[in-house]
This record gives C-alpha cells, sequence and structure tokens, in this order.
C-alpha cells in the first residue's frame, strides 16, 4: 500500500508530461529530408513555332539543338514528343499545364522562329510546369541565319540558368590540338570548336608542331606554344584574323605551358634552363618579366585563381611531382596534394572553389578535383591516359584528353561533369587533344 | 518450528540417503553393443579384403576410368565440389597458363601466379592426363578462367562506370515515365483538375502571402493593445492563425490605414474559419511512421542537380494541406541558406516541385496522412536539406 501511494504521483506526472508532450505540437509539422534524388529533370519542348512561311526548318533545327545541349548535360532528360498529350499550336496561346503534367514534363520550353531574308528571330518561353508559373519571362533574340546554331545555344542557355540557378556553358567555344596521322607521325595543328564539336576550324597549317593551346579571358586570342621555330616559343593568336605574334618571353632553352592572366595583360608561363624550369610571368604590353620561383627543381604548369590572387602549379620540390599554391607575385608555395602518386596540370576552376588536375597512380590516369587548399579529393575518370582538364565557363564541366592504348592509340576529347557523371565523348573530325574551353561568347 | 525442523531434517536426510545408496542408474548394454560391433566388423573386414584384393581393385580402376571421361565433359561441374583430388587439378593447369599470355597487362597478375604454383604438385600424376584435357572437352571446361576476366575487368574498368551510370539513370527515367502517365490519366477525370489548376487562383494566392506576411510579422507590436478588447472573437477562435487573430484586433483600433489590408486579412479570417481554426488542437500528433511516410513519399519526388551550387543550399518551405492532403495555396520559401540568389531559387523551385508533384503521384489524389490529425498536419514546414557529398 505504502509502495503503491509512493510510486502514484510519479504515475500522475509522467501521465501528464506525455500528455503535454502530445499536446506540445501547436505549431506546424516540421520536416526534414536530406536525401534527394539525383537524377535527370524531365523536361517538353514542342517544335518551334515556324512564325514566316519557310522557317519551318530552321525552326525544327534549333528546337533539336535545344534539346541536345540540355540532354547532354546529364542534368535534362527529353521527353519525346510522341509522349505529349497536347501540342503547342501557338506561342501565344495559354499552357494547358495539366497536359504536361501527365507525361511528368516538369519543364517547358515553347517557342517560335521568324526569317526574314537574312535574318532570324527566335522567341522562346520556359515553364514550371507542377508549379503552373512562368519561369522568368520570355526572351528574344535575333541574329543571321548562319549563326542559328548559336542562337539556339544561347536558348538553351537560359534555360539552363533559370533552372539550375548557374550559368550556362553552350554558346562557348572550345581550341584544341587536332591530330591526324599514326601514332610515330602524328600532325598536329590548333583547331577551334563549338562546344558540341560543331563548325570545327582550323587556326594552323600541320607543317610544326603546335601544344598546349589556351584561350584568353574574353576569347578573342589563344595562346600555345609551337616549335615553329626550331625550339618551343609562345605565340598568341588573334581568332578573328587569324594571325600570330610571337610574344616577348625570357630567354631560355624553352618556353612552355603559357596562360594568359584574367585580364589578359600579362602571360605566366614556364623556362626550361639546364634542366631547371620555373614560372615566369610576363606583362605583354610593357614586355617586363618577372620571376616567380626560383627553386632547383621543375616548377610549371601555372594557373590563375579567378581573383588573380593566387597562381596554383605542379612542381617536383619534394621528390614527387605534386600540386601547390603560391600568391600571384610569387612568395612561399603551399603544397595542397598529399594522395598517392603523382599530381600535374592543375587548373583552378572558374568559380574559384575547386582545382581540377591530373593524378597517376598505380598504372592509372585519373582526372580529379580537390578544393583549393587540397581538402575532398575526388577523382573523376580513370583510363590508360586521360590528362589535360579544362573547365566549362560555368565550372561545372571538364573537358579533358583521353588517349587510348597501344600502336593504334589516338587522343580524343571527353567531358564529364564536375559530380563525376554524364561521361561523354566530344565528337570530333579526327584525333583530338590538349582542350581548352573559352568563355561565354557575348 | 520445531516440528518444522524435524520435519525438514527428516527430508534432508531422506534424500541424503537416497542418493547415497544410489538405487539408480546403468547404461552398461550400449558398452557391449559398440565393443562388439567394431571388433568384430574391423578384423572381418580386414579379412576379407586382404583375402579378395585382386577382383575389387580391378573393379574399382574400371570405375575410376569412367568418371575421369565423364568429368572431362562436365568438368565444370565437378571440379567445385573437388570431391576427386587429381582429376580437377590437370584441368586448371593448363587454362591458367593461356589466360596469362593473351592479357598479361591486368593488375590481377599476383591472382593468377600463386594458382599456378599450388597445382604443380599435382601436375606430376595426372600428366599423361593432359592432352585429355587438351582435347575439346578441356576447351569447353576453361569456364573457369572465366572468373579472372571478371575480376581484371572489374578492377580495371573504372572509367566504364560512370558510362554505365549514365546509361542507367536514363533508362529508369523512361521506365518510370511510362509510369506515369497512365496514373495521372486515371485521375484527371475523377479530380476535375483543371479547375484546381485554375492558376488564376494560385497566381494571385501567391501574392497574396507576400503581402500578408510581413503583417503577421510586424503583430507583436500591436498585441500589447490586446488585453483591452480582448473581446473580438466572436466569428471563430484564433488559436493558431495569428494572422487571423490579429486581424480581428486591428479593425477596431482604426489607426491603421491600410483598406486593402484590412480586405485582405478578412479574406484570410474567412478562409480560417470555415475549416482551419477548429483543427489546430484536434488530435494526437503524428506517429514517427505517419511522419516517415509523409517524408518518404515528398522526397521521391525531391530532385537536385548533384554538381550544381544550388544542391549545397538547404531551404526550407512552408505550405498547407487541405483535408485531403493536396496542397492549398501556394509552397512559399521561409528560409534557406545563404549563397547566389539564383542558386538559392534553384534550390527552392526543387523543393516546391517535389511537393507538388508528390502529392498526385502513384495514383494518389493528395499526400496519405491521417485524417483524424489533420490540425496537426495542416500547416507544414518542410527543410530540404541536400548538403551531401555527391
Amino acid at each position: 500500500m505504502t509502495r503503491q501511494a509512493l510510486f502514484a504521483p510519479f504515475l500522475a506526472v509522467l501521465l501528464m508530461l506525455a500528455a503535454l508532450a502530445a499536446q506540445a505540437q501547436d505549431g506546424p509539422l516540421r520536416l526534414t529530408i536530406t536525401d534527394p534524388n539525383v537524377e535527370p529533370l524531365p523536361f517538353a519542348v514542342p517544335t518551334f513555332e515556324a512564325e514566316t512561311p519557310g522557317a519551318e526548318q530552321l525552326a525544327a533545327d534549333i528546337t533539336e539543338v535545344i534539346a541536345a545541349d540540355l540532354t547532354g548535360t546529364g542534368v535534362f532528360r527529353r521527353i519525346p514528343a510522341e509522349a505529349f498529350v497536347s501540342s503547342i499550336e501557338s506561342f501565344a496561346q495559354p499552357v494547358a499545364y495539366t497536359d504536361w503534367r501527365t507525361i511528368n514534363a516538369q519543364a517547358l520550353i515553347t517557342g517560335a522562329v521568324a526569317v526574314n531574308g537574312n535574318q532570324v528571330t527566335v522567341k522562346f518561353r520556359l515553364y514550371d510546369v507542377f508549379s503552373g508559373q512562368e519561369l522568368g519571362s520570355g526572351q528574344q533574340l535575333s541574329g543571321t541565319t548562319d549563326g542559328w546554331r548559336r542562337m539556339a545555344h544561347k536558348v538553351a542557355d537560359q534555360v539552363y540558368s533559370r533552372i539550375t540557378g548557374e550559368g550556362g556553358y553552350f554558346d562557348s567555344r572550345v581550341v584544341f590540338v587536332a591530330e591526324t596521322g599514326p601514332k610515330a607521325d602524328r600532325r598536329k595543328r590548333l583547331a577551334i570548336m563549338d562546344y558540341d564539336g560543331a563548325n570545327v576550324q582550323y587556326l594552323t597549317d600541320s607543317s610544326s608542331i603546335v601544344l598546349a593551346p589556351r584561350f584568353s579571358p574574353n576569347g578573342d586570342r589563344v595562346i600555345y606554344t609551337s616549335w615553329d621555330s626550331g625550339f618551343p616559343r609562345i605565340y598568341a593568336l588573334d581568332v578573328g584574323t587569324v594571325t600570330r605574334q610571337a610574344l616577348p618571353v625570357i630567354d631560355g632553352e624553352m618556353a612552355f605551358s603559357p596562360r594568359f592572366s584574367r585580364d589578359g595583360r600579362s602571360v605566366i608561363y614556364s623556362i626550361s634552363n639546364g634542366g631547371n624550369t620555373d614560372i615566369y610571368r610576363t606583362d605583354v604590353p610593357t614586355g617586363q618579366h618577372q620571376r616567380l620561383t626560383s627553386a632547383p627543381s621543375i616548377e610549371t604548369a601555372p594557373s590563375l585563381s579567378p581573383d588573380g590572387s593566387q597562381i596554383v602549379f605542379e612542381s617536383d620540390r619534394s621528390g614527387s611531382q605534386q600540386i601547390y599554391v603560391m600568391p600571384a607575385s610569387g612568395g612561399e608555395p603551399r603544397r595542397i596534394s598529399f594522395g598517392e602518386g603523382r599530381y600535374g596540370s592543375p587548373v583552378w576552376s572558374p568559380r574559384g572553389d575547386l582545382i581540377a588536375f591530373t593524378k597517376q597512380n598505380a598504372g592509372r590516369f585519373h582526372i580529379g578535383v580537390m578544393r583549393t587548399d587540397g581538402s575532398e579529393e575526388r577523382l573523376l575518370t580513370s583510363s590508360f591516359l586521360d590528362e589535360s582538364p579544362t573547365w566549362s565557363p560555368n565550372g561545372r564541366v571538364l573537358m579533358f584528353t583521353r588517349e587510348t592504348q597501344g600502336e593504334t592509340g589516338a587522343p580524343s576529347i571527353y567531358s564529364v561533369d564536375v559530380s563525376g557523371r554524364n561521361l561523354q565523348r566530344v565528337q570530333t573530325p579526327a584525333g583530338a587533344s590538349d582542350p581548352s574551353w573559352g568563355p561565354l561568347q557575348p | 518450528m520445531t516440528p518444522g525442523g524435524y520435519i525438514s531434517g527428516a527430508g534432508h536426510a531422506g534424500l541424503l540417503l537416497w542418493l547415497v545408496m544410489g538405487w539408480g542408474l546403468a547404461s552398461e548394454p550400449l558398452e557391449f553393443d559398440v565393443m562388439d560391433v567394431s571388433v568384430v566388423s574391423s578384423e572381418e573386414f580386414e579379412a576379407m579384403r586382404s583375402a579378395s584384393t585382386p577382383e575389387p581393385e580391378t573393379e574399382q580402376e574400371a570405375v575410376a576410368p569412367a568418371p575421369e571421361v565423364e568429368a572431362a565433359p562436365e568438368a565444370p561441374a565437378e571440379p567445385e565440389p573437388a570431391a576427386p583430388e587429381p582429376e580437377p587439378a590437370p584441368e586448371p593447369e593448363p587454362v591458367p597458363e593461356p589466360e596469362p599470355e593473351p592479357e598479361p597487362a591486368p593488375p590481377p597478375e599476383p591472382e593468377p601466379e600463386p594458382e599456378p604454383e599450388p597445382q604443380p604438385e599435382p601436375e606430376a600424376q595426372p600428366e599423361p592426363a593432359v592432352p585429355q584435357i587438351v582435347e575439346d572437352p578441356t576447351l569447353e571446361e576453361s569456364p573457369r578462367p572465366t572468373p579472372r576476366p571478371s575480376e581484371r575487368v572489374s578492377s580495371e574498368a573504372a572509367p566504364a562506370p560512370p558510362e554505365d551510370v549514365t546509361v542507367a539513370e536514363e533508362a529508369q527515367e523512361q521506365a518510370a515515365e511510362s509510369e506515369a502517365p497512365p496514373e495521372e490519366v486515371v485521375e484527371e477525370p475523377q479530380e476535375e483538375t483543371a479547375p484546381e489548376e485554375a492558376a488564376t487562383e494560385i497566381v494571385t494566392e501567391a501574392e497574396e502571402p507576400a503581402a500578408s506576411a510581413p503583417l503577421a510579422s510586424l503583430r507583436p507590436q500591436a498585441r500589447p493593445n490586446r488585453p483591452a478588447p480582448p473581446e473580438p472573437a466572436p466569428e471563430t477562435e484564433p488559436t493558431t492563425t495569428t494572422a487571423s487573430s490579429e486581424a480581428a484586433e486591428e479593425p477596431e483600433p482604426p489607426e491603421v490605414e491600410e483598406d486593402a489590408v484590412d480586405a485582405a486579412v478578412e479574406a484570410a479570417l474567412a478562409g480560417a474559419a470555415e475549416a482551419t481554426a477548429p483543427e489546430a488542437p484536434s488530435g494526437p500528433p503524428l506517429t514517427g511512421s505517419e511522419q516517415e511516410g509523409f517524408r518518404v513519399a515528398v522526397q521521391a519526388c525531391w530532385n537536385v542537380d548533384a554538381g550544381s551550387e544550388a544542391a549545397r543550399i538547404a531551404v526550407t518551405v512552408g505550405f498547407s494541406l487541405d483535408r485531403n492532403g493536396r496542397v492549398e495555396g501556394s509552397v512559399r520559401q521561409i528560409s534557406a541558406d545563404d549563397g547566389p540568389q539564383a542558386a538559392v531559387n534553384a534550390a527552392f523551385e526543387a523543393a516546391r516541385r517535389a511537393v507538388l508533384r508528390c502529392q498526385n503521384a502513384n495514383g494518389r489524389s493528395g499526400y496519405d496522412l491521417p485524417e483524424e490529425k489533420y490540425g496537426q498536419w495542416r500547416d507544414v514546414e518542410m527543410t530540404f536539406d541536400a548538403r551531401t557529398p555527391y
């Protein structure tokens, strides 16, 4: 009896607490979700309306390029037209969201194309189907019929940017080394193409070896190394006029691995003398040189951070090839790569948050990324030979060179998402290597 | 006490006596049987065997070659049980030798090396059998090497996986796509989705909450006036929706000049008075499994772009549900991590799509939540946090 009498108050208190806890949720129901799906977002893009006679083919072509751009990112998936419940008869008509929800289209792109002589006008709208709202506002682009692919790329860039919240990269070009012939007698020349491999143009002939072309920040020039004079020299080539000039770099046995600074005024590069390689900077207008490293080891492959304050480069000063970061004006470098194997060809992301690199370990080559302090290293690819990574203008995708094994091995350009997904080969007419991704075109 | 002690003493004494005397057990018959059988059988068996050795040996030999011949064609299945030790040994020996020659490069080199080493010992015995293995059946037996190529491929083909992954993703989604259309097609006639979509309402509501939201945040300053006229709640009980209670108070002090605001508040009051107000306090809280079911249902439609900046931004959205579990009004952003505005917008839109899409997923009309607890899940705040390494 006494025990029961003692426990009774405690039980009562416990019951009251439980009741209070039950009534405690007087606010909204709060839940947290932490495990998202990572799958392409389904979108529908009905063939753009031809507003003028004869524009049907161009409207269809532009539609296909937009769809290919978006699908090629791996972030989007196109819903085939056969699945459409309704059609877009007119660009101006209201959208029947229900019909597009039925086929699970999360985004809908509508557009119209008008051709007037040599002029093309493209209009488009983007809809968030499930919220029943238009994403952004409609836009209209004008250009010439020759530039219809660029107009399609620009529409795709807008769609990509509005949905993902990131800048696009479709209306951009890539300069690379086109390679033909057998491995023992490989002929190389500079070429430029759209990011998707279209519109290939050759900038040089194959009379001399060319290496490591790099776009200037605004895409008007290409800087590269050529054996034209019998030993490596650095040239800058104007993409518009296809004229070149030798850069006034400091004297040395070999000058190579050049890159423009972010403002395009100066060039950072490597000079090799007597087995020692160091990094220099040359101000192009004034011709002034500055030595940035002075170690007896090999320092090369410099790449500037987006803000121009730091340089990442590779060095074997520790006995093995590793990645270091130093101030842009020179100074004590700080090693950031500590994993197994050898690290090289670092490239700073346009976003500034990551550094891409080539890693060689256990007989395999990898393209990887790490934070600028060397943390969170992730390898994105693995093959017999992967090298020369280059970032897309939005820092989201990497292109690189992949060479196959054996006597018949040939180089080609691949692209991979920074998440490691969506690895795919870029279509080029022949062998291709050393890509450099240019900026978004104005 | 004493009688009890006597009784217990007697009982214990009896027990001890019984144990000492051991009116008990014996297991001798088992020993007899075992001894007899073992001794007799072994001797007799040896005698029998020594007396008649030639005949059984020839028989066994004759039997042995027979399974060998059979083992050759059936080798792939038999060698694994490893019952006949000498026979399976010759088979793997020739197999590893040809393998390393065609594919010397792969990394699993250490694996093929140890295997041939232990096997050379049995080689001396079955050497004559090697030509048998070289025959056609042995070629068929080569399936043994197959596990090695599979290992090589798995270790080497690290580049392959990403490609496969992309392909797999596409295939899966197509399957999902094929499922989705028929489900919703069935729903349309039932739910009359067109009037719900009469998105004109959604659009206008999307603007209204923007106007009412700051009012709610300003209310705390007006509350001190509340104790004086605490009467104004004749219409309904403004239990949870603070906006409604505050709105009821405001019209009395005509200090505020916002007629439009009053109209909006009245509209909100009307809507709240109809169904929401009495529901808030009612019902027990959702159980863990019910919350988990709701969470999983929304998560199924939450899709992020893994490599984007938006995937690193956690966003909290708020929305209301009707009694059928369908989203009422608009999904609004409550809070988000710091980041580029475009990325924040993308993260919010992905969350909004998830909430709106999955209310109709899998053929349902609205989220599956217990109606008796409607007051507990009428208003929802859901945090979408994808900040995990991709």
